[in-house]
C-alpha cells in the first residue's frame, strides 16, 4: 500500500512537472543561430554572436534608455510576452557543416527559425534546408548578390549586398578623381586608373570579384590583376607580388580576418605602395585588424554599415553601442551592428505575427516595414522586396566607406563615404608602408 | 624582357625562402614517421603551440620574440615527450587504425585546449627584430626577413638533425630503431627511449618553428591546420621519414607555389589578356604530390616498403 502510495505521489509529482514544462514551451520562441564561432573567421563570429545576444537582452526585458519598440516591451508582446531563446551553432566557416547544422535545429530543436550565417558560402546551402524544410530565414550579414537572385520564398535579407557596396566603392573613387573627397584636391584619374584586386575564392569573394571588374568597365577603370586566393592558405606572397607587379594606383580586397591580416602584412614587408587600399568589410573592420597591425592600418579603407562615428548623427546607435560597450569592451563593428540588426527584424517579424508558424511569420516578412530611426544601422529601413530580381532583399539599406585614422595613440574608423557624412578629412595618398 | 626577368627572379628566390620554410615545418612529422611509422595528426597543433609559447613568453620574459626560441623548443620538446608517454605509447599496442585515429583526437583535443585557454581571435607579436623588416635586394626584389630567418633556421635544423641520425651513437640508435625494432631491442637499445626522442626532437623542431613563424603569421587555434596540410604533401613528397627529402620536396613545393606570379608576368610580357591561375596554386602541388605517388609511391627519396 505505501508502495503504491509511492508510485502514484511520483507520478502525480511528473504530471506537474510536465504540465510545467509545457507551459514554459509555450512562452519561449527558439530561434537557431549559426555563425563561425572557430576557424579563420572566429573574431567576426564572437562580435556577431555579441550583437545577437543585444539585441536578445533589449527585447527580452525591459530597457529605459534605449529608443526602440522593442526596448519598451518584456518579450514578444502578440506572442503574451514570449521570451526569445537563441540556439548558437558554430559552422567553422564549412558549408557542409551548416547545412547539417540547420537540419538539427530544425529538426531536434524545432527552432522557429535562422538567423545567420555571414560566411555567402555557408548562407547559400543552409539557405537551401530552410526552403526545403519550409522555415524562415532571416540573413544578418551575408553580402554575396546571388543570395536573393535564387527567388527563394524563405529567405529574407536585411544587409545591403555587394553588388551596392562595391557601386559605393566606384562612386568613392569617382568622387576622388571630381575632388569631392573632405579635405584631398581632385585625384588625376591616372593616378587611379589602374587597380588590382584579391578576393578568397569561396561563393562572396568570386562574387566581389565579378562586381569589381563589371563596375571598373562601367566607371572606366583597368583591373590590371585580378586574382582569387584560398583564405585557408598559409601564405599568400605569390599573390602579393602580382599584385605590386601590376603597379596600380588602388588595390582592393574581399578577405577574412586571418588573411586580411597575413595580405596586409605581406604588403607591408614587400614594400607595396598602393595610393589605396580598400577592403569588403569582413577581415578589413574585424576588432582584431586594427588591434595586430596597429600603424599599418592607417589609412586603410573599408566598406562598412557602422562605425561609433554613426553615433554622431543618429541617437539610438550611441545608446545602444554604449550598452555594447558596457557588455564587451569595445564598439559595435558592422559584424555586430548587422547581427543586432538582423536578430531585431527576427523580433519585429514575430511581434509582427502574433505567432510562430511558419506562414505567418512569413507573412509578416513579406509586408514588414520597419522604419530607419529604429535601427542602429544609418539605413533608411527594412523593407523585404517581394518581386523583381532581388527577393527578399532589403531595400531600404545603404552602404558607407571607412577609413582608418591615427589620432594620438587610437585609431578610429572615420566615414569617408557618403562624402556628405564625411568625419574627418581623407588621408590620401598613403604614406606607404 | 628586364621586368619579366625580375619577375622571374623574384619568385625564385621567394620560392626557394618558402620551400625551406615549409621544410622546416615538416621536419618534425618525418623524425617521427621514420623512426615510428606514426603519422603524428597532431603536428600542426604542436606548431600553433610554439606560435602562443612566443607570443606569450617573450613580453613576459620581456625579451625580443626571437630569444624566446629555446622556450619553445624545451615546451614543444616537453609536449613532444607528454604526448608519447600519455596516448602514443598505449596506441602502439592496438592496430594501425587505433594510431592513426589517436593522433586525430590528440589533435582535436590541442586545438580545443588552446580555443579554451587562448580564445579564438588571431594574435600577433607586434615588436621585435624581425617584425615588419625585410631585406632589400634590389629594384622590387625584397626578401622578408621572418623568411629568410625561418629558411637559415630550416637550414641549420636540417644539417643539425642528419648530423645527429648520421653521426652519433644516439642517432645510430634511432635509425637503428626505425629499421628493424625488434633487432635493435636485441642490440641493447631502449626502443621506448628512441621512440620517446623522436617525439622530443619532432616536436621541439616543430616549436620552434612555430616560435619563429610567430613574427609574421597571426596565430589562433586552427592555424596548423594550413601548415599541415602542405607538411604532410612534404613529408610524402619527399618520403616518408626520409631527412633530405623532406627538405628536397620543401623547396620543390615553394617553387611550384610561385608558378602564378611567373605566369601573370609571362602573359603580360607576352601581351596575352589570360585570367590569373592563383587559384590553382595547391591545385598544382597536389597535381605533382599525386604524379609522383602513383608513379614512385615511396616518394623521392623514400626507402621504406
Amino acid at each position: 500500500m505505501r508502495k503504491l502510495a509511492g508510485i502514484l505521489a511520483a507520478a502525480f509529482l511528473a504530471a506537474l512537472l510536465a504540465a510545467g514544462m509545457v507551459q514554459a514551451a509555450d512562452k519561449v520562441v527558439k530561434i537557431g543561430v549559426i555563425y563561425p564561432l572557430t576557424g579563420g573567421a572566429a573574431a567576426e563570429g564572437r562580435e556577431l554572436r555579441a550583437g545577437a545576444e543585444l539585441a536578445l537582452e533589449i527585447a527580452n526585458k525591459l530597457t529605459p534608455g534605449v529608443d526602440m519598440e522593442m526596448a519598451k516591451n518584456a518579450g514578444i508582446k502578440s506572442l503574451g510576452g514570449a521570451k526569445v531563446e537563441l540556439i548558437f551553432k558554430d559552422h567553422q566557416g564549412n558549408p557542409q557543416l551548416g547545412a547539417d547544422l540547420a537540419k538539427k535545429l530544425i529538426e531536434d530543436d524545432k527552432v522557429v527559425g535562422i538567423l545567420g550565417c555571414y560566411h555567402s558560402a555557408v548562407t547559400k546551402t543552409v539557405a537551401a534546408v530552410c526552403e526545403r524544410f519550409g522555415v524562415p530565414m532571416i540573413n544578418d550579414s551575408s553580402t554575396s548578390p546571388a543570395l536573393t537572385k535564387a527567388g527563394y520564398k524563405w529567405f529574407w535579407r536585411t544587409t545591403p549586398h555587394d553588388a551596392q557596396f562595391t557601386r559605393d566603392l566606384f562612386e568613392f573613387l569617382k568622387g576622388l578623381t571630381e575632388g569631392k573627397a573632405k579635405g584631398v584636391a581632385a585625384v588625376p584619374k591616372a593616378d587611379l586608373a589602374t587597380l588590382a584586386s584579391a578576393c578568397e575564392k569561396t561563393e562572396w569573394g568570386t562574387n566581389v570579384d565579378d562586381q569589381i571588374k563589371s563596375y571598373a568597365k562601367e566607371y572606366g577603370f583597368n583591373v590590371a590583376s585580378s586574382i582569387l586566393y584560398a583564405a585557408k592558405s598559409p601564405d599568400v606572397s605569390a599573390e602579393v607580388q602580382s599584385m605590386i607587379a601590376a603597379k596600380p594606383g588602388a588595390m582592393l580586397f574581399a578577405s577574412y580576418t586571418s588573411d586580411a591580416i597575413l595580405l596586409m602584412k605581406t604588403l607591408q614587408s614587400m614594400k607595396a605602395a598602393p595610393k589605396l587600399l580598400w577592403g569588403q568589410d569582413a577581415g578589413f573592420e574585424a576588432p582584431e585588424f586594427v588591434t595586430t597591425l596597429g600603424d599599418a592600418s592607417n589609412g586603410v579603407l573599408t566598406r562598412t554599415v557602422f562605425t561609433p562615428q554613426v553615433a554622431q548623427v543618429k541617437k539610438v546607435a550611441g545608446q545602444v553601442n554604449e550598452l555594447y560597450k558596457k557588455k564587451v569592451g569595445h564598439d559595435l563593428s558592422g559584424a555586430s551592428a548587422r547581427a543586432f540588426t538582423g536578430l531585431q527584424a527576427w523580433i519585429y517579424v514575430l511581434e509582427k505575427a502574433g505567432s510562430v508558424k511558419p506562414q505567418a511569420i512569413q507573412a509578416a516578412c513579406n509586408s514588414i516595414h520597419i522604419p530607419g530611426e529604429q535601427l542602429v544601422v544609418p539605413w533608411f529601413g527594412i523593407k523585404f522586396a517581394t518581386t523583381g530580381e532581388d527577393i527578399g532583399q532589403n531595400v531600404l539599406g545603404s552602404g558607407m566607406i571607412g577609413q582608418y585614422q591615427k589620432q594620438g595613440d587610437k585609431i578610429t574608423l572615420e566615414i569617408a563615404y557618403p562624402f556628405e557624412l564625411a568625419t574627418a578629412n581623407l588621408i590620401y595618398p598613403l604614406k606607404g608602408f | 624582357m628586364e621586368t619579366l626577368l625580375i619577375e622571374l627572379l623574384k619568385s625564385l628566390v621567394s620560392g626557394l625562402l618558402m620551400g625551406m620554410v615549409f621544410a622546416l615545418v615538416a621536419l618534425g612529422l618525418t623524425i617521427i614517421f621514420g623512426v615510428m611509422d606514426i603519422v603524428n595528426f597532431a603536428h600542426g597543433e604542436f606548431l600553433m603551440f610554439g606560435m602562443y609559447t612566443t607570443l606569450l613568453v617573450s613580453p613576459l620574459m620581456g625579451v625580443d620574440p626571437l630569444l624566446s626560441l629555446p622556450v619553445c623548443g624545451v615546451v614543444g620538446a616537453a609536449l613532444g615527450m607528454v604526448c608519447y608517454f600519455g596516448v602514443v605509447r598505449f596506441l602502439l599496442r592496438g592496430p594501425m587504425v587505433a594510431q592513426l585515429l589517436g593522433t586525430f583526437g590528440l589533435m582535436l583535443a590541442l586545438r580545443n585546449l588552446a580555443l579554451l585557454f587562448m580564445g579564438s581571435e588571431p594574435r600577433l607579436v607586434k615588436s621585435g627584430v624581425l617584425v615588419g623588416r625585410s631585406l632589400v635586394l634590389g629594384p622590387g626584389v625584397v626578401l622578408e626577413s621572418t623568411k629568410l630567418a625561418a629558411a637559415v633556421l630550416s637550414i641549420v635544423s636540417f644539417v643539425f638533425v642528419w648530423w645527429l641520425i648520421r653521426r652519433t651513437k644516439t642517432g645510430m640508435a634511432l635509425t637503428a630503431t626505425s629499421l628493424d625494432k625488434e633487432g635493435a631491442r636485441y642490440m641493447g637499445i631502449s626502443t621506448e627511449r628512441m621512440n620517446a626522442l623522436a617525439w622530443a626532437l619532432g616536436g621541439a623542431s616543430v616549436a620552434i618553428a612555430g616560435g619563429l613563424l610567430v613574427n609574421f603569421w597571426p596565430v589562433e587555434p586552427n592555424v596548423g591546420l594550413l601548415f599541415t596540410m602542405i607538411a604532410f604533401a612534404t613529408v610524402a613528397l619527399g618520403g616518408f621519414g626520409s631527412i633530405q627529402g623532406a627538405f628536397a620536396a620543401g623547396i620543390l613545393i615553394g617553387m611550384i607555389v610561385y608558378i602564378p606570379p611567373v605566369w601573370d608576368a609571362a602573359t603580360s610580357f607576352a601581351g596575352v589578356d589570360a585570367p590569373t591561375i592563383h587559384g590553382f596554386k595547391y591545385t598544382f602541388v597536389y597535381l605533382i604530390y599525386f604524379l609522383i605517388m602513383v608513379l614512385r609511391p615511396q616518394g623521392l627519396f623514400g626507402w621504406k616498403q
